[in-house]
C-alpha cells in the first residue's frame, strides 16, 4: 500500500538539448491504477524508469509514502516492474524466474514455495513451472512476467507497455486479466502505454504526456469529454476528434462560428477568452445522418459530400468534405447507412457537444458553468 | 532398374563433394595418423620403413618418455600454467567484457581501445620488453611469470569475443534483476555468466588450445629443464646432435592427447549450452 508522488521531475539525457521529461508532477493514490499515456518519445517511460530507480533523476523528487527515494537504489524501493519484453531470465525455469526476487530477499524456502505456487495458480501457470521461457507462448510469458511482480508483494507495480508484444485477441484477454488482478490485489499501479484503448479501459485515472510534459490528468471519460487542448483531443478517440479552424462572430450573447458555411450558435456556453480565432472540435460520434435521433442538443445542419465510406461492421465511418471542399471530417454513423462515395447530403451536428480551442495556444476554452 | 540408374547419377553428381571431403580428410587426418603410428614404433623401425604400420606396438615408449625424458614434469608444468592462465583469463575477461558491454563510464572507449590494441601487436614485438620486465620483478624463469604473460596476452581476444556476446543480452534483463534486488556483481554472476556460457566455452577452448601449444614465450622466458612446458619438451628430442624421431612422435602424442580430449568434451558441452532447453 503506497502513495507515489513525483514533484517537478526533470530528466535530461547526456547530449540532449531538450529535457526528455520536464517538470512532471503527479500524485498516485494508494491502490490507484494510473496510466501514463502518450506518443512514443513523450517521456512516459523515462518517468517510469525514474520511479523504478533505473534512471538517475536530473532534478525534482520521487517519493513513496512521503519518503523521498531519489537516492534509494532500485532494489530497496520495494517496487516491481513488468517490462515490455517481459525480461524473463532465459536460463531459469518459470519457477526459478518467479522465485528469483524472493531468494535475494532471503525469504524462507517454504514461504517462497507457497508464494510461487500461489501466484502460479492465480495466473494459471502451475503446469508450466518446470519450463523455460522459450518453451512458452507470448501470453504465458506475459503471465510469468506479471507473476514475478506479484510474488514479490511490492508496494508499487510498474508496467512498461506490457501488452504491446501480444497479438490483438490475446491483448484484449490479457488486458482484462490485468484489470482483474490489479483490482483484487489492490496495489498502487503505474502503467505506461501509447494505446488509448488500454488507457481508457484500465486506468482509474489517465495522465497524458506530450514532449516531456504532463498535458492533462483525469478520469478516462472526463479526459475524453473535456480534453485540455487539441493534442489530447486528437490523441484520445479513434477516429480522432475533427478539428476545424474558424472565427468567432457576433457579440456576447449572440456568439457564433461558421463550420462549412453553417453558423453554429455558441452563445453563453463558453467562457469567452477574448480569442477570435478558434478551433472547433467535434467528435465523429456527434455527427448524425438525418433524421437525427431525438433527445439530443440543438442540431446544426451541414451540407457535405461523401468522399469515402468505411464499413467497420458494427458501425460505418464516413469521410466527408464540406460543400466548398475547404474542410474534411469524419462521421461515425450506423452500419445501415445507404450513402456512397460522391453522394451529396446533409449531416447533423450536435451543437451541445462541441469543443472550442484557442487557435493560438491550442488550449481548450472552458465551458461556462450553468 | 530406373532406381539404380538414378542412385548412380546422384553419386556422380555428388562426386566432386565426396572427392573434396576425402582429400580434406587425408590432408588433415593423415599426418596425425602417421605421427600416431610412429609414436608406437622405434626409431630404427621408422628409418627402415617410414610409412609402415607398427608391426609391434611399443607402448613402453610412452612410459619411457614420461619418466626418462622428464615428460611427466613437462606435462604437469603445462597443466599448471595453462589451467591457471585460462581460469584467470576467463574470470578477468568476462568481468571486463561485462563492464564494457553494460556500463557507460568516462573513459570507457579509451579502456576498450587500450585492451583491444593488444590484438594488434605481434608477440615477437613485445618479447624483449617482457623479458626485461619479468627479469626486473624476479619473475623470469618462473611458471608464475609465464602465467602472467599468458593472461595479459590473451585477455584482449577474450574480451573481444565475450563483449560482443554480452552486449546482445537485453538491457531489460539487467534492469529486471536490479528490480529483483540484485547488486551489480550478483547480476554479473547470476545473469551474464549463465547466459554467456556458450561464448565462455568458446573462449576457454580457444585459449586452452592456443596456450597449450604456445612455444615462443615459453622458450624465451623459461630456462630450467624442470620448468619447461610440453612444447619445449618436444624440443628435447630435437637436440643439435641427434634427432630421435620415434620419441619425438611419442612426445607429440602426449602433447596432443589432452587437447583432443578437451575438444571432445567441450564441443559437446558447447552444443548443449547453446541448445539447452530448445529440446526440452
Amino acid at each position: 500500500m503506497a502513495i507515489v508522488a513525483i514533484d517537478k521531475l526533470t530528466k535530461r539525457y547526456d547530449g540532449g538539448a531538450e529535457p526528455a521529461v520536464r517538470d512532471v508532477s503527479l500524485t498516485v493514490a494508494d491502490g490507484e491504477f494510473m496510466v501514463l499515456l502518450g506518443p512514443s518519445g513523450c517521456g512516459k517511460s523515462s518517468v517510469l524508469r525514474m520511479i523504478a530507480g533505473l534512471e538517475p533523476i536530473t532534478s525534482g523528487t520521487v517519493s513513496i509514502d512521503g519518503r523521498v527515494v531519489n537516492q534509494v537504489p532500485a532494489r530497496d524501493r520495494d517496487i516491481a516492474m513488468v517490462f515490455q519484453s517481459y525480461a524473463l531470465y532465459p536460463h531459469m525455469t518459470v519457477y526459478q524466474n518467479l522465485a528469483f526476487g524472493l531468494r535475494r530477499r532471503s525469504v524462507p524456502a517454504a514461504e517462497i514455495e507457497r508464494r510461487v505456487k500461489g501466484a502460479a495458480e492465480r495466473l494459471g501457470l502451475t503446469s508450466f513451472l518446470a519450463r523455460k521461457p522459450h518453451a512458452l507462448s507470448g501470453g504465458q510469458r506475459q503471465r510469468v512476467a506479471l507473476g514475478r511482480a506479484i510474488v514479490r508483494d511490492p508496494k508499487v507495480f510498474l508496467f512498461d507497455e506490457p501488452l504491446s508484444n501480444l497479438d490483438a485477441a490475446l491483448r484484449v484477454s490479457t488486458r482484462n486479466e490485468l484489470i482483474k488482478q490489479q483490482s483484487e490485489i489492490g496495489i498502487t499501479t503505474i502503467y505506461v502505454t501509447h494505446d488509448q484503448v488500454e488507457a481508457m479501459t484500465m486506468g482509474h485515472r489517465i495522465c497524458i504526456m506530450d514532449r516531456g510534459e504532463v498535458i492533462q490528468v483525469g478520469r478516462p471519460l472526463e479526459v475524453y469529454g473535456h480534453p485540455a487542448n487539441t493534442f489530447v483531443a486528437r490523441f484520445l478517440g479513434n477516429p480522432p476528434m475533427n478539428l476545424m479552424k474558424t472565427e468567432l462572430e457576433g457579440a456576447d450573447g449572440g456568439l457564433r462560428c461558421r463550420v462549412a458555411g453553417t453558423a453554429i450558435a455558441i452563445d453563453g456556453r463558453f467562457e469567452s477568452g477574448g480569442a477570435n480565432s478558434v478551433i472547433l472540435g467535434v467528435r465523429p460520434e456527434d455527427l448524425y445522418e438525418l433524421p437525427a435521433p431525438p433527445g439530443l442538443g440543438p442540431m446544426a445542419e451541414i451540407a457535405v459530400r461523401v468522399i469515402a465510406v468505411e464499413p467497420l461492421g458494427a458501425e460505418t465511418l464516413l469521410v466527408l468534405a464540406s460543400a466548398d471542399d475547404a474542410q474534411e471530417f469524419i462521421a461515425r454513423v450506423g452500419r445501415q447507412t445507404k450513402l456512397a462515395p460522391g453522394d451529396r447530403t446533409t449531416i447533423a451536428l450536435d451543437t451541445s457537444r462541441i469543443h472550442l480551442f484557442d487557435a493560438a495556444s491550442t488550449r481548450a476554452i472552458p465551458r461556462r458553468r450553468s | 532398374m530406373g532406381t539404380t540408374r538414378s542412385s548412380w547419377l546422384s553419386y556422380v553428381r555428388r562426386s566432386p563433394l565426396l572427392l573434396f571431403l576425402v582429400f580434406y580428410t587425408v590432408v588433415s587426418g593423415g599426418p596425425f595418423l602417421w605421427v600416431a603410428a610412429m609414436s608406437l614404433r622405434t626409431t630404427p623401425e621408422i628409418f627402415a620403413a617410414p610409412y609402415a604400420f607398427p608391426s609391434r606396438l611399443h607402448w613402453e615408449k610412452f612410459a619411457e618418455a614420461w619418466t626418462k625424458s622428464n615428460y611427466g614434469t613437462y606435462f604437469w608444468n603445462s597443466v599448471i600454467v595453462v589451467t591457471t592462465a585460462v581460469v584467470l583469463i576467463t574470470v578477468l575477461g568476462a568481468m571486463v567484457a561485462h563492464a564494457l558491454a553494460r556500463y557507460r563510464f568516462r573513459g570507457s572507449r579509451l579502456v576498450r581501445f587500450a585492451i583491444l590494441s593488444g590484438l594488434i601487436l605481434p608477440p615477437q614485438l613485445m618479447i624483449l620488453s617482457l623479458f626485461q620486465i619479468l627479469l626486473e620483478y624476479g619473475l623470469y624463469n618462473t611458471l608464475t611469470g609465464l602465467i602472467v604473460v599468458y593472461v595479459a596476452g590473451h585477455l584482449a581476444i577474450t574480451v573481444y569475443i565475450l563483449e560482443g556476446f554480452f552486449a546482445q543480452i537485453p538491457q531489460d534483463l539487467f534492469d529486471a534483476a536490479r528490480m529483483d534486488g540484485y547488486s551489480d556483481f550478483e547480476i554479473f554472476w547470476r545473469i551474464t555468466l549463465p547466459i554467456g556460457v556458450p561464448a565462455i566455452f568458446t573462449t576457454v577452448t580457444l585459449n586452452f588450445i592456443i596456450l597449450w601449444n604456445e612455444f615462443l614465450y615459453a622458450v624465451v622466458l623459461l630456462t630450467d629443464d624442470d620448468k619447461r612446458t610440453l612444447p619445449l619438451g618436444i624440443m628435447h628430442f630435437m637436440g643439435s646432435h641427434q634427432l630421435d624421431v620415434g620419441m619425438l612422435a611419442t612426445g607429440l602424442m602426449i602433447t596432443i592427447a589432452p587437447i583432443i580430449l578437451l575438444y571432445g568434451f567441450f564441443s559437446e558441452t558447447m552444443i548443449k549450452g547453446m541448445t539447452a532447453g530448445a529440446v526440452r
